[in-house]
């Protein structure tokens, strides 16, 4: 099955990954660094300005259940009205980062997915899903971990996104 | 910590508490794999901050938010992002001046400096 079948977004899932928000290799070690870490390039691209209510909404959106869906994978997501767009930082953790997953397994690909509350069409959630979905397929982890440049994730995606 | 950004941050819990109690959307971030347990952790995260701001903000914030669904919105580019009509310069300016809230005249909601 595709991992992305049924999935519509208004936008194409490629358009929200970036380069500029991607972290090859995270220097954090915890969940809240790794949070932090992963905002810092939205700020410098000023896609956020207020990096405090951002990080208070990530943190109580742990409290409220760990966004690890194991397998290595993180997905940590939340809505402010700080945040003007929706946005997705990829970052990649070669030690993998404790993110109190079900199969206690640590996160090595974490995406961090932030979206205002406006969302009226819930772009915010079939985002998730189809990032969730992508993370299920095990070629698709595979390739995410194993991508030497931002271009073959920009391929990946491109590949297993439905067309039209 | 001032008292919009303390409203804005009372909202966001609102939302996420929203977002795994209203039956429209409950079961949706389990339905996709995400682990919803800590309801109780966030009511009294909101408890705190509640604590944090004057009666008669949060009684405004809860009206607006009775009326609207949200009571705070983003202002951008001089546009109140609730109801899409121009914020005069002369509420834009009272920005600067103390901690006071910042009300579109044209809704009543509380705007956020995007």
């Amino acid at each position: 099955m595709s991992p992305n079948r049924g999935v519509v977004l208004n936008r194409r899932l490629i358009d929200y990954f970036d380069e500029a928000h991607y972290i090859p290799s995270l220097k954090s070690t915890t969940k809240d660094a790794v949070l932090d870490e992963m905002l810092q390039p939205l700020l410098r691209s000023g896609r956020i300005r207020d990096r405090e209510i951002i990080m208070d909404m990530l943190v109580r959106r742990e409290q409220l259940g760990s966004t690890a869906i194991g397998k290595g994978v993180a997905i940590p997501h939340g809505r402010s009205v700080a945040v003007p767009e929706m946005q997705v930082v990829l970052g990649r953790s070669e030690v993998g980062v404790d993110f109190d997953a079900p199969d206690g397994k640590p996160a090595t690909l974490c995406f961090l997915i932030v979206a205002p509350p406006q969302d009226k069409q819930n772009h915010y959630l079939l985002l998730l899903g189809t990032i969730v979905r992508l993370v299920k397929d095990k070629k698709s982890r595979d390739r995410l971990h194993k991508a030497a440049s931002f271009d073959e994730i920009r391929m990946l995606i491109q590949e297993v996104e439905p067309s039209g | 910590m001032d008292k919009t950004e303390l409203l804005a941050r009372i909202q966001d819990l609102d939302l996420m508490i929203h977002e795994v109690t209203d039956p429209a959307s409950k079961g949706q971030e389990e339905g996709l794999g995400f682990a919803v347990i800590g309801l109780e952790r966030l009511k009294e995260a909101r408890r705190k901050l509640e604590e944090q701001v004057d009666r008669r903000s949060l009684s405004l914030y809860e009206r607006v938010r009775s009326k609207y669904g949200r009571a705070v919105v983003p202002f951008q580019g001089k546009l109140c992002l609730g109801c899409f009509m121009t914020v005069p310069t002369s509420t834009l300016s009272r920005r600067k001046e103390g901690d006071e809230l910042l009300l579109c005249e044209n809704c009543g909601r509380i705007l956020y400096w995007l």
